[in-house]
């Protein structure tokens, strides 16, 4: 032990231009995220507790009142409770039909490269766009949806679907989903590949059936894509503000907002607040995240 | 190996020199250019120097808002070749915020033209309006803004375009229904929307109460039941009468299916839209409408009327004004007063108007235009302004109170009680009141 640490005494200096030396390379990256990630962060929180005028001016310091306002908002609970169901849903469906795509995509079928080109175009396409264009194709009367319903008459008339929360809450979580697909589809179609054949082998000689081979082996050698998709998708969901906006703009009321959506609305009456509420958004998805990175780290020592 | 390395990493950091070179150079020059003209300012030579005029875009984009406002300056330089005018033209959605960011970081325009003013005095940014514009200039606005223009006795905020509302119905839809002459009270609304339901007509009568200008579409019928935001400067949202007056619209128009589905989600726009398309039968319309209908769809047959009220027709329409505003920040009061003078003069405003088909703030302008007989029908929305009633527009709390509005109104058609609605609207606004005094 001490022959080591004599030894390694005098390059002390030495260990710390070793440590230095990435620098030049790293340096602009780290200076970027400083600037462009934390510093904002630091803006935020720092705001949350300030009062300011809607002209931008910062009045003084409001304690912790923005909170209380934003917790005393007579509908933040249901807003809260509107992100839980559209992040869990969301996630779920999307990552239920991804595990299909993606073994379907694995597969050796003619115009395979076709589909799978075909799949990307959603993950291209702008998500506003994609949103704009679904609000107008459920337009009431004019929607192509609606038209192509009620001339095969599954309805009598066209239906004002982003009108009533019970109808447009549906319908986003389908264009949500519908985003989300290429980009979680491609993650565990890498993770498919990744799977040696041989394993594949040996459980046909074992005589596995083929759902028992996707139970035992696929699913659990999938589990690194899987974790990648599903905490992506935690962040990308909770943050999905354009779909929203774009079809109802919250509306009714908030009744169709979630925190996200609520954000960008109390920054109309009141910044401080709405600085609170993008707080409130961090801590969540952060939480959030870590949560179901600890869990799932969990179950592999339990292994 | 090594060498490509290095030879990367030198072109990285160059190119992020490069970049901040470019940005560093960028600011220097801005600052240079507000720092000349307020030494100038500050030196009492009223003829030389550069203000910085902000607007907001009324066109569809096409760029016409620009050629106006150069139109103005260009006529304005050959007068007073030494006053530079920078011209910022920000799309309407988002010229509020971006204004915004510019006081954040105190590069204040010396002039802005947007929806709000009052915000801006209870920080103490603005001019008073007698400090930058000649008597004579002033007294040619219509007294009917005077109240909304004025804080604390003092007038700060200038009337640049303005609008009142009317009845607007399609006559083809009326004839088939077999209506003769507009609804005059509610009763009768009610009467004719059923009347066209019976002839097949889509929406009877168009409601716009979503997001984009429920505040507007509810104060119509606010204002026909006696009732409106304020009663004597304090705020009376969830009173007797306005709480009357949407229970009706709730019961009679949105239950019986008279409107157009979900109202509460509905914009302007889309009702416009569909009216302009024959859908609608009626609907509350802003001028625009007319220059609209008369551009782009001539062969729809239409007619106006005052709004109808519980007893009868509104002889009070609901008034809106966007404003003209001075700042402080860069001592340009001289400039300033030189150039409102003359955007404010009769040639300049009659073109933006008419343009527009805007009814116009100054009485030079209405006179000229009332005996057009090109303004037809623009006429009866010009009429209705010397008695039009505008929101609380001097009062910074109903900048805080006029997006709450907007959000959640559409609820009291959606399902909520307009009771319950009201209440919680009630409630934003007095807290609002309250956080202004704090």
């Amino acid at each position: 032990m001490a022959e080591t640490a004599v030894r390694r005494a005098p390059t002390v200096v030495t260990r710390v231009k070793k440590a230095l030396a990435p620098l030049p390379w790293i340096g602009p990256a780290v200076l970027l995220i400083g600037v462009v990630v934390l510093w904002p962060v630091v803006v935020m929180v720092w705001s949350s507790f300030q009062r300011i005028r809607r002209t931008g001016i910062v009045v003084g310091s409001n304690g912790t009142d923005n909170y209380k306002k934003l917790f005393d908002e007579p509908d933040f609970v249901a807003v809260l409770w509107n992100t839980v169901v559209w992040v869990l849903v969301v996630v779920a469906i999307t990552l239920v039909l991804s595990l299909f795509l993606a073994q379907l995509f694995n597969q050796h079928f003619p115009g395979r490269r076709f589909a799978r080109w075909a799949m990307i175009v959603p993950w291209a396409a702008s998500v506003f766009m994609t949103a704009v264009v679904f609000k107008w194709m459920l337009h009431e009367t004019h929607g192509a949806i609606n038209t192509l319903m009620v001339d095969l008459h599954l309805m009598d008339a066209g239906k004002d679907w982003l009108g009533r929360p019970s109808t447009a809450m549906p319908w986003m979580m389908a264009v949500a989903v519908f985003v989300s697909l290429p980009f979680t589809t491609y993650t565990l179609l890498a993770g498919l590949q990744t799977v040696p054949g041989e394993v594949y082998e040996a459980a046909k000689i074992d005589g596995a059936s083929t759902w028992r081979t996707y139970l035992s082996i696929t699913l659990p050698l999938l589990k690194p894509a899987i974790l990648v998709a599903v905490v992506i998708n935690l962040i990308n969901v909770f943050n999905s503000f354009p779909i929203i906006w774009a079809m109802t703009n919250g509306g009714p009321g908030y009744e169709t907002a979630t925190t996200t959506v609520f954000m960008y609305q109390l920054k109309a009456s009141d910044i401080g607040e709405s600085a609170a509420m993008s707080v409130a958004n961090f801590a969540m998805i952060i939480i959030l995240v870590a949560f179901f990175l600890v869990v799932s780290r969990n179950k592999e020592t339990d292994r | 190996m090594k060498r490509h390395q290095m030879a990367l990493a030198a072109t990285g950091l160059s190119a992020a020199l490069l970049l901040s070179a470019c940005g560093g150079s960028d600011d220097k020059k801005d600052d240079g250019d507000k720092a000349a003209p307020g030494a100038s300012g500050a030196a009492g030579a009223p003829k030389d120097g550069t203000i910085k005029l902000v607007v907001a875009d009324y066109g569809s984009g096409d760029g016409s808002m620009q050629k106006y406002w150069n139109g103005v300056i260009s006529s304005f330089n050959e007068k007073n070749p030494g006053i530079k005018v920078n011209l910022q033209v920000i799309n309407w959605d988002d010229i509020d915020k971006q204004v915004a960011t510019m006081i954040q970081n105190n590069d204040m325009p010396d002039l802005l033209q947007t929806g709000g003013y009052a915000d801006k005095v209870v920080d103490d940014l603005l001019y008073p309006v007698d400090d930058v514009m000649s008597p004579a200039t002033k007294a040619d606005f219509v007294d009917s803004f005077t109240p909304a223009a004025t804080v604390k006795g003092k007038q700060y905020g200038i009337p640049f375009t303005s609008s009142t509302r009317q009845l607007i119905y399609n006559t083809d839809l009326f004839t088939k229904a077999g209506i003769t002459d507009p609804p005059k009270t509610w009763d009768e609304l009610k009467a004719a929307a059923t009347k066209l339901k019976a002839a097949g007509v889509a929406t009877p009568f168009g409601l716009p109460l979503g997001k984009e200008e429920a505040q507007g579409e509810f104060m119509n019928w606010a204002l026909g039941n006696g009732g409106g935001y304020q009663t004597n400067g304090k705020y009376t949202v969830n009173s007797a009468q306005n709480v009357e007056a949407l229970n009706w619209v709730n019961d009679n128009l949105v239950k019986g299916g008279l409107t157009e589905s979900n109202p509460g989600t509905k914009n302007r726009k889309d009702v416009y839209t569909d009216f302009y398309g024959g859908s609608v039968g009626m609907v509350n319309s802003n001028p625009t409408m007319i220059a609209t209908l008369k551009k782009d769809y001539p062969n729809l047959k239409y007619a106006t009327a005052p709004i109808p009220g519980k007893a009868g027709p509104l002889n009070e329409t609901l008034g809106v004004c966007d404003w003209m505003m001075a700042f402080k920040k860069n001592g340009h009061k001289d400039q300033i007063k030189a150039f409102l003078d003359h955007a404010f003069s009769t040639d300049q405003q009659i073109k933006f108007q008419e343009q527009y088909s805007f009814p116009p703030v100054t009485k030079s302008v209405m006179a000229k235009m009332t005996t057009n007989p090109a303004n037809a029908g623009l006429k009866p929305y010009i009429d209705l302004l010397p008695k039009a009633k505008f929101y609380p527009l001097n009062d910074v709390a109903w900048d805080v109170l006029s997006p709450k509005i907007k959000e959640q109104l559409g609820s009291a058609v959606s399902g909520k009680s307009p009771k319950d609605v009201l209440d919680q609207l009630q409630k934003e606004a007095e807290a609002a009141v309250a956080q202004q005094k704090s």
